[in-house]
């Protein structure tokens, strides 16, 4: 091969590689996930099935993702608004101590959520406060790095320009924050909701630790399943399950972002 | 608007965030780091010591050891892999990338379970190279936790991929043709353009992933072998345990762990801090 060869099929080689690497992981959940008999050391499944859906219905997968999905809503509800204020005040430097706020603000990143959510759980035995509220709270907390952050850089590139013109024509103020805030704002608002709704949707160990058990979300009923064996099948189900929320949220984001690029 | 209206009005609306934050993290990690010390025992008088930490004796620091090497070598992988990715999103592949933000939307749960369904010896890869007599090494639960350094290294290099990429996309492309405009090669554009601008956003992610790493329980769980533990399993398996004298033990080791992250998080914001690049 001559150089020119080289340097047009290496990258092709490189990205084919990369692809692999973040998909295969996920091809034996799918298979498995469609398959009702795959022993031993069969490379493909024998028998082709929904075995393991059924039982991952049986088992209260429908309870299950309502709870998980209900979860997600709320942390998504309560933290992008949450990081949207502070983000706001932090862009429009209305804040006294910024940097020490930003560093309270983005300190959940760089903390293990298991210690919080063990010491946490402590204080809800004892103060009585319902499990489920302290999951929200704790999974809220965790989300607002994230939320705050795309906030932020939203609100820095924000052009306040298109409000003034909009004043200097006569618009209200519930005209300019209906026809140019909002729809200005809209795709890096649901960024910051879909990143809230993931870190809500994803959480296995502090809903274990607080929710002890009683709220039983998606992950939860997979680790049950994944703990014993022979359970393959009803596993890769639940985790295509899991899989297919935020993947349509992806796309729907990604659908939004580019109609409000034109 | 006055002044002291305009930072008043500021002021209010960080104030729920913070307070959620603080009223969280601080009950939390505070009561970790109180019981144990000792200052709230189930039973009997506070009194401060350092027994729950003495009590893990060597354990605890060979879960340390265990703890970071896993970190290090997955976050290492990561940001390798995923600076590769977010580098042919420049020259435009983008299909890896796509691949990536497919991958960032799986819950590391599903992922430890998807790793296991590829890597243990009765699992899809090992099937497919028709080695399935007993000649396949033990990755989930072996002595080299190479399933779980798999998993995190997967996960984070998405993460890592598509952090990196998001910054390059805005910054990268005027510079680099005024680079190469002046004449410059394709290895000094990347030496000298892409890199420093990928920089602070690598550092950024990396730090956040090794973090993660330190503090996520369930892959090692499920992929891990049970002993030696890394300090999260330690300290969950004794927080679940029906012995509550084991409670103060299982607060040190989360202690440990925190301050384990804090230290990675000071190092990443001092290099942060240097790079010319970061606003």
């Amino acid at each position: 091969m001559n150089r020119v060869e080289v340097n047009r099929v290496l990258p092709a080689v490189g990205r084919s590689v990369l692809v692999l690497w973040f998909l295969l992981p996920l091809i034996p959940v799918v298979l498995w996930a469609i398959s009702n008999r795959w022993s031993f050391p069969g490379s493909v499944p024998q028998e082709w099935g929904f075995d393991g859906v059924r039982s991952a219905l049986d088992a209260g997968g429908v309870d299950a993702f309502v709870r998980s999905t209900l979860l997600a809503l709320a942390v998504a509800v309560i933290a992008t608004p949450l990081g949207a204020l502070a983000a706001r005040a932090l862009v429009n430097g209305s804040v006294r101590f910024p940097a020490f706020v930003a560093g309270v603000l983005f300190a959940p990143l760089a903390l293990p959520p298991f210690a919080v959510a063990l010491g946490l759980d402590v204080l809800v035995l004892r103060s009585r406060i319902p499990s489920t509220v302290a999951v929200i709270a704790l999974l809220t907390v965790a989300a607002i790095p994230y939320t705050t952050y795309l906030m932020r850089v939203a609100f820095g590139a924000y052009d306040i320009g298109y409000e003034e013109e909009a004043r200097t024509l006569g618009a209200s103020s519930a005209m300019v924050l209906r026809r140019i805030r909002i729809p200005l704002l809209a795709p890096a608002s649901a960024g910051a909701a879909l990143l809230a709704f993931l870190v809500a949707w994803s959480d296995y160990v502090i809903t274990l630790l607080i929710g002890g058990g009683r709220l039983v979300t998606v992950p939860i009923l997979v680790a049950s399943f994944a703990a014993g064996t022979g359970n393959d099948s009803v596993v890769a189900a639940l985790s295509v399950a899991a899989l297919i929320p935020p993947l349509l949220l992806v796309l729907m984001l990604a659908r939004l972002r580019r109609r409000s690029a034109r | 608007m006055s002044a002291s209206t305009r930072s008043f009005r500021g002021t209010a609306a960080v104030l729920p965030a913070v307070v959620l934050v603080v009223v969280v993290v601080g009950g939390g990690l505070g009561t970790v780091v109180l019981q144990s010390l000792g200052l709230m025992p189930f039973v009997g008088t506070p009194e401060l010591s350092v027994d729950a930490y003495s009590a893990l004796g060597g354990d605890l620091w060979r879960s340390v050891v265990l703890t970071l090497s896993i970190a290090v070598v997955s976050t290492a992988l990561a940001t390798v892999i995923g600076l590769a990715a977010a580098l042919t999103a420049l020259s435009g592949g983008r299909t890896p990338l796509v691949a990536a933000g497919l991958t960032v939307t799986v819950p590391h749960l599903i992922g430890a379970a998807a790793m296991a369904l590829l890597l243990a010896d009765s699992g899809m890869l090992p099937r497919i190279l028709g080695m399935t007599d007993g000649g396949w090494p033990e990755l989930v639960g072996g002595k080299w936790w190479i399933a779980v350094v798999a998993e995190y290294a997967w996960k984070e290099s998405a993460f890592v991929a598509v952090v990196v990429a998001g910054t390059l996309a805005t910054r990268v492309a005027a510079f680099d043709e005024t680079a190469a405009t002046l004449g410059a090669g394709r290895w000094a554009r990347l030496r000298l353009v892409t890199l420093p601008l990928a920089r602070p956003a690598l550092i950024a992610s990396a730090a956040i992933a090794f973090a993660y790493t330190v503090g996520s329980y369930e892959v090692a769980h499920i992929l891990g072998r049970p002993y030696p533990e890394p300090l999260s399993v330690m300290a969950i398996r004794l927080f679940t345990s029906i012995d509550l004298q084991t409670r103060p033990q299982a607060a040190a080791a989360a202690t440990i762990a925190t301050a384990l992250t804090v230290a990675v998080a000071a190092v990443a914001l001092h290099y942060l801090r240097r790079s010319a690049a970061w606003k």
